[in-house]
C-alpha cells in the first residue's frame, strides 16, 4: 500500500515549485536527495519501473555545462579563450561553467521528481481520481491504457509474422501487411473487450437517464462557458463572470450526476495522518519559500554565480525546512508495514 | 435452471443459421460438456444464455431462452450478467484491467455492490480460487493457468448460479488445465454452481463432467449421461480411450483409464518383446536444422540454457514442454526472430548468425502460434502469390505450384475467398500455404492445434505425415500430448529451458507422467501410444493367428 494518490500529487507539486523556485544548487541537492529518498523508498516496494536515472543526470549535467560555458561568456575566472569563432568564440568562464552545472542540477531534480511521480503513483489510481459522474469514461481510459501495450505486443508479432513470410519493410507501401491485421486485430479484440464489458454488467446498472432538465442545463453551461472565455477578449469582467457560473454550474451538474450513478469503487484510498501530515508539509513549505516569511532566509534561494564565482549562502533553517520534504518516504513505510491500511 | 426451446438463431449478415430448433433443459448443479467441431454453434449456444446473443451481436432470434426464469431476450445481459457468469477462450483477451484484484471488482462496481461487501466478496472467491497469494499482482505476470483462474474469479464474483465457460483450458499446458478443471469441479460439488463448458478436444475434460451434448451443424445431435452419450457420438470426435473403445465395440466406451482397465484385459503372455522402434527407417537422411547449446535471456533472466537439436529430412521432431518452458522461445531462436545470447543455428548446414529473417526463411517455414498474424491479401491464392514475391520468384518456378499446392492443403474451392472469413482450420492452412510455398525443406509449427477439433487437427496430422514422406523436416512444438503421440519420430522435452530428456517417443513420453498419451497410460506394459498402434498390433494378432494380447473383461469371465 501507498499514500493517497491525492497526497502525492500535492507532494509532487509542491517539489517541482520550489524546485523551480530556489536556485540555490545547495537546497536543489537537498531537494533532489529528499526525491530520490522518495521515490527509492517506495520502488522497492512496489514493483515500479526504474529510469536508468543515473545515466541520464550525467549526460544531462556534462551537456548543460559545457552548453552554458561555450555560449555565455560572463564572469571574471577565465579558464580558457576560444579563437573569435562564430556564436561560441570567445573567453571560457569558470562561472558560466558553475551556470551550467547549476541548471542542469535543476533539470535533474526536476526529472527525478516526475520520475519520483511515475514510481508513487499508479496511472490507475490517478483515473480513479475522476469525478463520480465521469466514472464510466474514467473505466474508458483505463481499459485503453491496458490496450496500449497489448497493440504493441501485437504489432510486433506481426512484423514478426510478415518477416518470416521474407517480407521486409523498406517504404511506405510495405506497411500493408502490418497495418491489416493490426487493424483487423485490433477491432477483434476491441468486440472481444466489449462483449466481456457486457457479460460482465458493465454499463448496465448506471441507466441514469439525463433528466431533461440535466440535459438542458449541460448545453446551458458550455454555452455560457464558451461565451465567457470569447468575451475575455474584449470585456474581461463579463468574461471571467460568466467563465465562473459556467464553469460553477458544469461542476454542479456533475456533482449531482456523480450522486445518481450506482457504480461503487473496490479500491478504498484511504486517508489517515500520514497524508495529512504529508499535505500539510508540503503546502507550508511552499508558503514559506514563496512568501516574506521573517526569520528564514529567503534572500538565501537565490544564487548567481557571476560575476565572480563564491560560494552560495546557506540558511539552515530553511536547509532543514526542506530537508523535512523527505518526510513522506518514512511516512509511506509507516503505513506499510504497520499493515493498518493492507485490508487482508 | 436452464430452460432452452425451439432456438433458432442466425447471425447478421449470415445465410446459414447458426442454430436451429435448439431444445436443451438443465436442472440446477449439473455439469455440461457441450462438444462438436467447429462452427457447429456451441459458441453461440452460450453466448445465448446471458443474452449476449442477440442483444451484443443482432441477427434472426427466435425461440425462449430462460435462466433462472429470467428470459434472454426480454431482459438481455443487464439483468443476467448477475445470473450467469461467463468465461471466455483466451485469458489474455478477456482481462478488462490489469490488475487481479482490479479485475475480479470490476464486475461488483457495475453492479454497485456496496465497497465493505465487495471487499468480502472478492476475498472469497479469490480464495476459493487459490489466488489469494497473488491478489496484488499485474495479471501480466501469471501463468496462464492462473489467468484462467482470475477469469473464473470474476465472473463468480458476483455470484451467479451458472458458470458458462467457452473453451476455458484449450490454450493451457495439461497441468494447467487442470488446475482450472479441478477448480471448476469443486465449485460444482461443493457450491452446486450450474456449469457448462464448451470444449472441442474432449480427453482433459470429459471426466469431469456428468453429461455431454453433442451439437453439429447447429443442431444438437446427442444429449445424455456423459459416457453413454461420448458412447454414441462418431468416433472421430471422441478422445483415444473412448475411441478405442468404440473401435473394439466396448459400450458405454471408457473414459478413464480405470474404465479401461475394468473392460479390457492385457495378455502379457500374449505381448511379443518389443523394444521401443524409431518410426523412420535406418537411412540417416541429411541434416536440416542443428541448434548447438543454444542459450537466450530476456531482460536478464535466461530462459534457454544450452538447447540442443537436430532434425533431419524426412523427420518429424516434437518439442514438449509446459507453458512457458520455452518453446516457442527456441523455434523463434532457430529462425533468427531472436538472436540466441550463445550457441550457434545452423540450416542445411549454414549458420544462421548476422543472416535477416527474411533471407532465413527462404529455407525454413515457420508457423507462428497466432497464424492471422499472416493473413491480410483480398484472396487465398493472393497470400501464396505474395510470399513467392518477397522471395523474388515466381509462380512457375516453384514445385508444386501454388495451385498444386493449395489443393493439398484441401483450400481448393475457397481459392478466391477472403482468407478472414475462413474457418479456423481453413486460416491455419492458407496460413501454412503462405509459409510453404516457395518450398523450404524444413517446417517449424509452433503449437499448430491450437483451437482445432478433432477432424481438423487429423487432416493436419495427415499434411504433416505426407510431406514428410516428400522428404521435408519438420519440427512441432507444442503442448498437445496426443499430437505429440500421433506424429514424433523423436520427442525432446523441455522444462524451464532445458532438455530434460530426448528420444524416441515411446521411451519419452512415458518416462514424464505430465507427458504421457491416455493410450500409453492405460498399457503401461507396451509401447504404444495412440489408438491408431493398439488396432496395428491387434490386425496383426489376428492375422498371423496367434493370442489376441487384448481381450475383453467380458470374454474372460464367461468360461
Amino acid at each position: 500500500m501507498n499514500l493517497h494518490p491525492v497526497a502525492w500529487l500535492t507532494w509532487v507539486s509542491v517539489m517541482a515549485i520550489i524546485t523551480m523556485v530556489a536556485r540555490n544548487p545547495l537546497y536543489t541537492l537537498i531537494l533532489l536527495t529528499a526525491t530520490l529518498l522518495v521515490s527509492y523508498g517506495q520502488s522497492r516496494l512496489d514493483e515500479g519501473h526504474k529510469l536508468p536515472l543515473l545515466q541520464i543526470a550525467v549526460a544531462v549535467l556534462v551537456f548543460s555545462a559545457i552548453y552554458n560555458a561555450l555560449f555565455v561568456h560572463f564572469g571574471q575566472t577565465v579558464l580558457f579563450r576560444l579563437p573569435s569563432w562564430p556564436l561560441i568564440g570567445g573567453p571560457l568562464t569558470l562561472e558560466a561553467l558553475t551556470d551550467g552545472l547549476r541548471n542542469g542540477l535543476v533539470l535533474i531534480t526536476l526529472l527525478a521528481v516526475f520520475a519520483a511521480l511515475n514510481v508513487l503513483v499508479r496511472v490507475g489510481d490517478l483515473v480513479r481520481l475522476v469525478p463520480a459522474g465521469l466514472q464510466d469514461l474514467g473505466v474508458v481510459v483505463l481499459i485503453a491504457l491496458t490496450y496500449v501495450p497489448q497493440t504493441r505486443r501485437h504489432l510486433q508479432q506481426i512484423r514478426e509474422a510478415q518477416a518470416i513470410r521474407g517480407h521486409e519493410l523498406r517504404g511506405l507501401r510495405d506497411w500493408r501487411p502490418v497495418l491489416i491485421p493490426l487493424l483487423i486485430g485490433g477491432l477483434e479484440r476491441a468486440m472481444r473487450i466489449a462483449e466481456v464489458m457486457v457479460a460482465r454488467g458493465f454499463g448496465t446498472t448506471v441507466s441514469v437517464e439525463a433528466r431533461w432538465l440535466e440535459r438542458v442545463g449541460t448545453v446551458m453551461a458550455l454555452t455560457t462557458t464558451l461565451l465567457g472565455w470569447l468575451l475575455l477578449l474584449w470585456i474581461e469582467n463579463i468574461g471571467w463572470f460568466m467563465l465562473f457560473v459556467g464553469f460553477g454550474a458544469l461542476g454542479i451538474l456533475l456533482w449531482k450526476r456523480g450522486r445518481s450513478a450506482q457504480r461503487t469503487r473496490y479500491r478504498q484510498m484511504p486517508w489517515g495522518w500520514p497524508e495529512t501530515v504529508t499535505v500539510l508539509l508540503s503546502v507550508i513549505a511552499l508558503l514559506i519559500v514563496v512568501l516574506p516569511v521573517p526569520f528564514i532566509g529567503q534572500t538565501s534561494l537565490s544564487y548567481s554565480p557571476y560575476p565572480r564565482l563564491s560560494v552560495p549562502q546557506f540558511d539552515p533553517w530553511m536547509g532543514a525546512l526542506l530537508a523535512s520534504l523527505a518526510l513522506p518516504a518514512f511516512l509511506a513505510n509507516e503505513v506499510t508495514t504497520s499493515g493498518e491500511r493492507v485490508h487482508r | 435452471m436452464i430452460h432452452i426451446a425451439d432456438l433458432n438463431y442466425r447471425y447478421p449478415g449470415r445465410t446459414r443459421s447458426a442454430l436451429r430448433s435448439v431444445s436443451l433443459d438443465v436442472e440446477a448443479g449439473e455439469f455440461v460438456l457441450i462438444a462438436g467441431p467447429s462452427g457447429a454453434g456451441k459458441s453461440t449456444l452460450l453466448r445465448c444464455l446471458n443474452g449476449l446473443v442477440p442483444h451484443f451481436s443482432g441477427g434472426l432470434f427466435g425461440g425462449m431462452v430462460e435462466v433462472n426464469g429470467v428470459s434472454a431476450v426480454h431482459d438481455g445481459p443487464s439483468r443476467l450478467s448477475k445470473l450467469v457468469g461467463f468465461v471466455f477462450q483466451s485469458p489474455e483477451t478477456q482481462a478488462v484491467l490489469d490488475t487481479v484484484e482490479a479485475e475480479v471488482a470490476f464486475g461488483l462496481e457495475n453492479a454497485g455492490v456496496p465497497q465493505q461487501q465487495m471487499r468480502l466478496r472478492v476475498d472469497e472467491v479469490l480464495n476459493l480460487l487459490e489466488l489469494a497469494d497473488v491478489r496484488d499482482r499485474k495479471l501480466t505476470s501469471l501463468s496462464g493457468g492462473e489467468r484462467q483462474r482470475v477469469a473464473i474469479a470474476a465472473a463468480l464474483a458476483l455470484r451467479p448460479r451458472v458458470l458458462a465457460l467457452d473453451e476455458p483450458t484449450s490454450q493451457l499446458d495439461p497441468q494447467a488445465a487442470e488446475s482450472v478443471l479441478e477448480s471448476l469441479r469443486r465449485l460444482n460439488e461443493e457450491l452446486g454452481l450450474t456449469i457448462l463448458l464448451v470444449e472441442q478436444r474432449l480427453e482433459r475434460v470429459v471426466r469431469h463432467a456428468d453429461r455431454l451434448v453433442f451439437m453439429e451443424a447447429g443442431t444438437i445431435t446427442v444429449d445424455g449421461p456423459l459416457r453413454q452419450a461420448l458412447s454414441r457420438i462418431s468416433p472421430a470426435y471422441q478422445p483415444p480411450l473412448a475411441k478405442l473403445g468404440s473401435e473394439l465395440g466396448i459400450d458405454p466406451v471408457p473414459i478413464t483409464v480405470k474404465d479401461g482397465l475394468r473392460e479390457l484385459m492385457f495378455d502379457g503372455r500374449a505381448a511379443k518383446a518389443t523394444a521401443p522402434q524409431p518410426r523412420t527407417n535406418g537411412r540417416r537422411h541429411e541434416i536440416l536444422l542443428q541448434a548447438k547449446n543454444i542459450g537466450f535471456s530476456y531482460g536478464g533472466r535466461a530462459v534457454l540454457h544450452g538447447v540442443n537439436l537436430e532434425v533431419r529430412a524426412g523427420e518429424t521432431v516434437v518439442v514438449v514442454g509446459r507453458n512457458g518452458a520455452g518453446k516457442s522461445t527456441l523455434a523463434r531462436c532457430l529462425v533468427g526472430l531472436l538472436a540466441p545470447g550463445q550457441g550457434k543455428v545452423y540450416i542445411e548446414g549454414r549458420s544462421t548468425h548476422g543472416r535477416r529473417v527474411a533471407e532465413i526463411c527462404r529455407d525454413v517455414a515457420y508457423l507462428p502460434q497466432s497464424p492471422d498474424d499472416l493473413l491480410f491479401a483480398e484472396s487465398v491464392s493472393e497470400e501464396l502469390t505474395i510470399t513467392l514475391d518477397n522471395h523474388g520468384l515466381m509462380p512457375e518456378q516453384v514445385n508444386p505450384g501454388p495451385a498444386e499446392l493449395l489443393k493439398a492443403l484441401g483450400l481448393e474451392e475457397v481459392v478466391d475467398r477472403y482468407p478472414r472469413d475462413l474457418s479456423v482450420g481453413q486460416r491455419q492452412r492458407v496460413a501454412l500455404g503462405s509459409v510453404i510455398v516457395h518450398g523450404p525443406k524444413l517446417l517449424i509449427l509452433d503449437e499448430p492445434t491450437r483451437g482445432l477439433d478433432y477432424v481438423v487437427k487429423q487432416r493436419l496430422v495427415d499434411l504433416l505425415a505426407r510431406w514428410k514422406e516428400a522428404g521435408k523436416g519438420t519440427l512441432l512444438v507444442t503442448h498437445d500430448v496426443e499430437l505429440a503421440a500421433e506424429v514424433a519420430d523423436r520427442v525432446t522435452v523441455l522444462s524451464d529451458g532445458r532438455v530434460l530428456a530426448s528420444g524416441v517417443p515411446a521411451e519419452v513420453l512415458r518416462a514424464s507422467s505430465l507427458f504421457t498419451p491416455q493410450i500409453a497410460r492405460m498399457f503401461p506394459q507396451t509401447n504404444w501410444l495412440t489408438v491408431g498402434d493398439v488396432l496395428a498390433e491387434l490386425e496383426e494378432d489376428r492375422s498371423d493367428g496367434s493370442v489376441s494380447v487384448l481381450r475383453m473383461a467380458s470374454e474372460v469371465e464367461r468360461p
